[in-house]
């Protein structure tokens, strides 16, 4: 890292003490946050940009523990994480405190809150996969049952806390989602939503139609809602104030962040270069655009780095415009996808990346986003999956009432490490899909899809090539590898 | 008996045996652009349509369903190697059939016919909403001006279906900017069920809570879209018309009759 680089973090972080090595952000701990950061990450640096300015976090709720256990918003969005948490953050921390840090507060940060807290396996989803708990009841609507076939966290099981408690829940285990770049989260899609043929949910302040972006499974409407949930669960808070929400949803709207640098590639955000790059390309754009076309495509046009020279930057940088090129144009058998195949576009459907991740600047989808990638199902068409879920998440059995839809690629039982949407909306048809994440300041935030469950990015890319038998050569999943890096 | 009935009674078994009504596994065809989608029956195959995007009228079966297909054979060359049927109706069945199963790769001579979508991004230049052209953050508007008179919306669903795909949507959202602009003293609901004659003689009858089903899904919608509640009324027809192998498709309906 440049040495004028770690002059803005210094500077940024004013209060010295308070900012560790590893540039990590302790609740209440004061100082400004200046503008324009910049962080370390596995392959160069991430941006961040406060597009309002430098932000006293003193007292500031979006730093402030508000609870009871210490924690604040920032403890599981840290600027130098891409607003969010990488396993080896939380790792770095544990070893850092002992597992004293409010991050591993049993209520959510252990794998359940029964178990020992002083010991680091009770901690095992978080320090392996960045997992913290979610912890919902079953739907009254539910199309279905569901059991736990199999509970290596134990908190399915729990007598206190498990399906069987007294106040019965379904644990699952979820990355934080970045609290960036969020105007493009947040803007409305259409009014009615593609995968559920009826109106989108509504935000209950406006009564106007919401994303159904925020979260993996869309159960909450807005930014406010989602922080008031925060509080209320994750911080443990016995209340919040609505000038308290108010602050925290200024303050998050305006973070944008984006990968600036590549040890290899160089300055990413250099005049003449892709016009995508960078967190004040994220703060410029509009949202709402819809990238899967040829002439204002997802992340917009990487062809001044096409010209193949003889630098180790010069190929790099030609490497990203082929794995965008590929992302946007490279055709495959998208197949057996809940709520993409199943809403009328056909199956399979002979189509590329963009298909799916189709909304500008951020990969999403622009309208409603859950979709059955098979991420958390136990899927037919890929065994063994990537890591060994069944030695480290749960394992649920789920079966369709007979008066139900079922879902539609697996039929009637379904064995799933997380229902996903299905926990919201009772459907049997969501079991398994997940609201797209974004495709933003990757390299700050690894692992990756909700679970956690593709250590890098070569998983990633190496999950899809087999999930949609893409059939990619090495030199081709590099080239995605190098584009997902730099964005 | 006189000419006219003679001539009706000729052409009428005719008319039924250009008739298809056959549950089978979709096949898929790969080509060159797009892929077509098959179905073979009593030894035939037949085109039954192309991959295109959500704007279209006509959606693709599904690997991994059995497809049924209710259509009229139609005249001109074969499509993608199978005789096309037109007009037809494709119903996606619920439940899983693994068999379903087979994609037949590209061959030189098969070609799929023209599509406005491509298999990679869109080409055309006007961007289009995904889900369904309607403005970011607010419903879909059509524009309807005085006079108003009594108008009939008529949403056609898929066998034992009752979701409203985004081609229904667009018709339900019609007719509630239809209801408000007029400002409906009355918008009735009228919801079917319905059964198919195939062309093997057998029957299928939906299941009997689907009419109920899609009049719920019609009322939520046209009360979202801001239609007063107090207008909409419901009919749920019981009795299922008896199939006669060509009309069928055109039974399973909701219709939405707006009375200004």
């Amino acid at each position: 890292m440049s040495a004028a680089a770690i002059a803005v973090i210094s500077a940024a972080l004013s209060s010295a003490q308070q900012a560790p090595a590893n540039n990590w952000i302790q609740a209440g701990s004061g100082g400004t946050l200046g503008a324009h950061l910049e962080f370390p990450t596995s392959t160069g640096r991430v941006g961040v940009l406060l597009s309002s300015g430098p932000v006293d976090t003193k007292d500031h709720p979006f730093f402030t523990p508000l609870g009871s256990n210490g924690r604040a918003c920032v403890t599981c969005h840290q600027p130098a994480y891409g607003m969010s948490l990488s396993a080896e953050a939380a790792r770095e921390l544990w070893r850092r405190t002992n597992g004293r840090d409010p991050l591993f507060a049993a209520i959510d940060g252990s794998n359940c809150p029964d178990q020992p807290q002083a010991l680091e396996k009770s901690h095992s989803l978080l320090l392996n996969r960045g997992l913290i708990r979610i912890f919902l009841p079953v739907p009254k609507n539910a199309e279905f049952s569901i059991e736990v076939v199999s509970d290596p966290p134990g908190c399915n099981t729990s007598p206190a806390y498990g399906l069987k408690s007294a106040t019965p829940m379904v644990s699952v285990y979820r990355r934080p989602r970045m609290a960036a770049n969020l105007k493009y989260v947040t803007n409305p899609g259409p009014p009615i939503v593609l995968k559920l043929g009826a109106l989108a949910d509504k935000d209950p302040a406006t009564g106007r139609p919401v994303s159904m972006n925020l979260m993996a499974d869309a159960r909450e409407a807005t930014l406010t809602t989602q922080a008031y949930s925060a509080a209320m669960g994750h911080i443990q808070a016995r209340s919040i104030s609505e000038e308290q929400l108010r602050r925290i949803v200024e303050f998050e709207s305006q973070v944008y962040v984006a990968q600036v640098f590549d040890r290899t590639g160089g300055n990413l955000v250099e005049p003449g270069g892709p016009a995508a790059l960078g967190p004040q390309a994220m703060a410029s754009h509009r949202p709402g655009v819809l990238g899967d076309n040829d002439y204002d495509s997802v992340f917009l046009l990487f062809d001044m780095w096409k010209k193949s020279g003889g630098t180790a930057q010069e190929q790099f940088r030609a490497s990203v415009a082929r794995g965008a090129d590929i992302f946007m144009f490279r055709q495959f058998w998208l197949r057996d996808a809940t709520h993409i195949n199943s809403i009328g576009l056909g199956n399979p459907l002979k189509r590329t990346c963009a298909t799916c991740h189709n909304a500008q600047m951020t990969g999403q989808d622009l309208g409603a986003g859950w979709v059955d990638l098979g991420t958390t199902n136990y899927p037919r068409w890929t065994e063994p999956p990537l890591y060994s879920d069944a030695q480290e998440l749960p394992v649920f059995k789920i079966e369709c009432k007979t008066t139900a839809q079922p879902h539609p690629y697996l039929g009637r039982v379904i064995y799933t490490t997380d229902p996903g949407r299905a926990l919201i909306s009772g459907r049997c048809v969501d079991v398994g899909s997940i609201v797209m994440q974004q495709f933003r300041g990757l390299s700050a935030r690894a692992p990756y899809f909700s679970n956690g469950s593709a250590k890098n990015l070569r998983e990633l890319v190496d999950y899809y090539d087999r999930r949609f038998d893409m059939q990619l050569r090495e030199t081709e999943k590099q080239d995605l590898i190098n584009f997902l890096e730099v964005l | 008996m006189n000419g006219k009935l003679l001539l009706a009674l000729v052409l009428a078994p005719a008319t039924f045996a250009q008739q298809r009504s056959f549950v089978a596994c979709p096949i898929v065809r790969d080509t060159k652009t797009v892929p077509c989608f098959l179905a073979e029956y009593e030894g035939e195959t037949y085109y039954l349509t192309i991959q295109q995007d959500i704007q279209a009228e006509l959606y693709p079966p599904q690997l991994l369903h059995e497809v049924l297909v209710e259509g009229t054979v139609a005249p001109g060359p074969r499509i993608c190697g199978g005789i096309p049927l037109k007009p037809v109706k494709l119903s996606v069945l619920p439940e899983l059939n693994l068999s379903c199963n087979t994609i037949l790769p590209a061959e030189p001579g098969i070609e799929a016919p023209p599509t406005r979508r491509p298999a990679g991004p869109s080409t055309r230049k006007a961007p289009v909403a995904a889900g369904g052209a309607a403005p970011a953050g607010g419903p879909l508007r059509e524009r309807f001006t005085a006079p108003f008179a009594e108008r009939e919306f008529t949403v056609l669903y898929d066998f034992d279906s009752s979701f409203l795909f985004s081609r229904d949507t667009r018709l339900v959202n019609q007719a509630a900017m239809y209801a408000i602009a007029a400002r409906a003293r009355s918008v009735e609901v009228t919801a079917h069920r319905a059964a198919s004659l195939l062309s093997n003689q057998r029957v299928l009858a939906e299941n009997e809570a689907i009419a109920t089903q899609r009049a719920e899904k019609v009322v939520d919608l046209l009360r979202g879209l801001g239609t007063g509640p107090a207008s909409i009324k419901v009919r749920i027809v019981a009795e299922v018309a008896k199939p006669d192998g060509v009309s069928d498709p055109r039974n399973r309906l909701v219709t939405i009759r707006v009375i200004p």
